[in-house]
């Protein structure tokens, strides 16, 4: 099983960061959890990090409806640079609107789109995805 | 004179079957009177005949002859005699209308010559008479026919129209000239001209189908002016006519009002457009309500959850306080939404005339204590005279939102400003609503500052909902709402608010 040593979770809601975080920590999977606001103090945390490959994040979950810096604003800047080290994204969100999901996916670094509620099952799925 | 006509004359005189056989074969009677007599008149039998008279029967010619010429005939004829004789050319034609035996009219071409006698004095009259009755008949029917279309043509309420093969105009109906307010004058005069500018191009298009496909009828709708100066549509029906060179000579127009459709089907248009609109609002806020829900009901399964499998009473107490959290969350949204639903709901509120300034000046009244608290200075440039017409609630309701703004993302360095002016542009009083706050970042937020629950700073009691009322009640009483905003400098705020009553 591939492991996740570290993964931000971008989320405005306090209670479904926690959650998210939660559901993460239950799986083997996943060791360490970073959780974010929103999008900026998660690029920021990203710029610190780009020096060295191991600092940057395996994974990002990404909320779409932030204050300050959305999904959206957050994918762009993230798309308009080059990283050390890949960096997957994978879309939490409680949208269903077929226009986010299509504009979502069109982003490369997007690896998958999930529809909360988070549980169990969808942090498997999640693994499965990127194995 | 010819050999024939010498030996016609000859046999005339002595052989009395020839003179029979021209007036039978060819007349419908003769005439001989005696002018010096008193009135001596004689007809022909043939001319008795003519009248559906027996001439062996015993009748009496006076009367029949009173029967078959009017009086006013017999005086015509006379003043017709007098005439020739006067101006010497001793002979005239005239058309007399008789009446015969049986009631019926018959129509007679008279040729009369005065006839002299040694002394050059006038002293018989012979007439000739050619029955036109049929020719009389046929013509009379082809007026009263002509009479019967050209009533058909000026009376229908359609436009009927020829022009030549240039588009000059030949005929017009009275009907066309009635509802454009124009006279014969047109005649002659370039009827592309008369169709309002743009539609110009598209009648001459239509206009070369015509020649290309003569015959048969080509349609086209344009717009001309209308005597008042309101441009009417009119639907046509242009058919080019072919002369006898084989070349469109003529193009015959037939056109009729389509105002009223063209106009019904435009705001059917429009109608469309709206609900289109609507139907994409409505679609976008049922996807947001969806997400809202969803959102704090994802959390609500999670945390049961959680609680169910709780190790120890801390971490159940969390969840539970986390719980609590959600259903407020939840509770509050559900308000929220149903704040947005009445804005949407009402929006053909009455609307009524109040002043701005007053208005405006009851709000920041209202706001007395947190301006004081904010040391926010108000700079109100409003004229006293300037109204508008408005859903008061929604006035209110603006007022409080923007400037409460003003006040949430005030300048945290210099001393915070806020100027109210008001101004007319085009159909709209416009409120300028001007701080020097915090700003927004336009680059990156321009499509979102009006959105639902967007939110632009980091501040945790805002709702993301303000601006999103504001904007549905502007539009909802027909105006608009502009902003321009910079980062550190301050924001505009421009609310249009429709005069058009």
């Amino acid at each position: 099983m591939k492991l996740f040593e570290l993964v931000y979770v971008i989320e405005d809601d306090f209670i479904t960061s926690k959650i998210t975080e939660l559901y993460l920590q239950q799986h083997g999977a996943f060791k360490r959890v970073q959780k974010y606001k929103n999008g900026q103090p998660a690029l920021d945390a990203l710029h610190r990090a780009s020096d060295q490959p191991a600092k940057l994040p395996d994974l990002i979950l990404l909320d779409l409806n932030m204050p300050v810096m959305d999904g959206w604003e957050f994918l762009d800047a993230l798309s308009a640079e080059h990283w050390p080290k890949p960096v997957p994204v994978c879309v939490l969100t409680s949208s269903i609107n077929p226009d986010d999901i299509k504009r979502a996916t069109s982003y490369t670094a997007v690896q998958g789109y999930f529809i909360k509620p988070m549980d169990a099952h969808l942090v498997d799925e999640m693994v499965q995805l990127l194995e | 004179m010819s050999y024939l006509e010498q030996e016609l004359r000859a046999l005339q005189a002595s052989d009395e079957t020839v003179f029979d056989f021209i007036q039978e074969s060819t007349l419908a009677g003769l005439w001989y009177w005696n002018l010096t007599g008193d009135q001596e008149k004689w007809a022909t039998a043939k001319f008795w005949r003519s009248l559906d008279y027996e001439p062996d029967a015993q009748f009496n010619q006076a009367a029949a002859w009173k029967a078959a010429i009017s009086p006013e005939e017999e005086t015509a004829t006379a003043e017709y005699i007098a005439t020739s004789i006067a101006d010497h050319t001793y002979s005239f034609d005239q058309v007399v209308q008789a009446t015969c035996h049986d009631g019926s009219t018959m129509w007679l071409h008279c040729w009369g010559l005065v006839l002299r006698n040694n002394l050059g004095q006038p002293h018989r009259l012979l007439g000739v008479l050619v029955d036109i009755t049929r020719q009389r008949n046929e013509e009379i029917s082809a007026q009263e026919v002509a009479g019967h279309y050209g009533a058909i043509l000026g009376n229908q309420s359609v436009y009927i129209i020829r022009t030549d093969a240039r588009g000059n105009y030949t005929y017009v109906n009275d009907f066309f000239y009635e509802r454009f307010g124009l006279d014969s004058k047109i005649i002659g005069t370039s009827s592309l001209m008369s169709i309002i500018e743009e539609d110009r191009a598209k009648c001459l298009v239509t206009v070369g189908l015509c020649f290309e496909e003569p015959n048969v009828p080509h349609q086209v709708i344009l717009r001309k002016p209308y005597h008042d100066n309101a441009v009417k549509s009119n639907h046509w029906e242009f058919k080019g006519i072919v002369g006898s060179n084989g070349e469109v000579v003529e193009i015959q127009c037939v056109g009729y009002d389509v105002t009223l459709l063209v106009d019904n089907l435009e705001r059917s248009k429009q109608l469309l457009a709206l609900t289109n609109q609507q139907n994409a609002r409505l679609q976008n806020f049922a996807y947001i309500i969806s997400h809202n829900i969803r959102s704090h009901s994802a959390n609500l399964t999670a945390l049961v959850k959680f609680l169910q499998n709780a190790t120890d009473e801390a971490q159940a107490t969390m969840f539970l306080e986390m719980l609590k959290t959600s259903t407020d969350k939840l509770a509050e949204t559900i308000i929220n939404l149903n704040e947005i639903v009445t804005v949407n709901n009402m929006g053909l509120q009455p609307k009524e005339m109040r002043g701005l300034r007053q208005e405006v000046s009851r709000t920041l009244e209202a706001m007395n204590v947190l301006i004081h608290e904010s040391q926010l200075t108000v700079t109100l440039n409003i004229p006293e005279e300037v109204t508008v017409q408005v859903v008061p609630a929604y006035l209110d309701s603006i007022l409080l939102n923007l400037l409460s703004n003003a006040i949430k993302y005030r300048s945290a360095s210099a001393s915070p400003q806020l100027t109210l002016d008001s101004y007319r542009e085009g159909d709209y009083t416009v409120l300028s609503v001007a701080d020097n706050g915090r700003g927004i970042d336009m680059a990156r937020n321009h499509n979102k500052i009006f959105g639902m629950y967007k939110t632009f700073h980091d501040n945790e009691d805002a709702r993301g909902l303000g601006l999103f009322i504001v904007k549905n009640q502007i539009e909802a009483m027909n105006g608009k709402i502009e902003v321009a905003s910079e980062v550190g400098v301050g924001t505009t705020f421009k609310v249009y608010f429709s005069e058009i009553v």
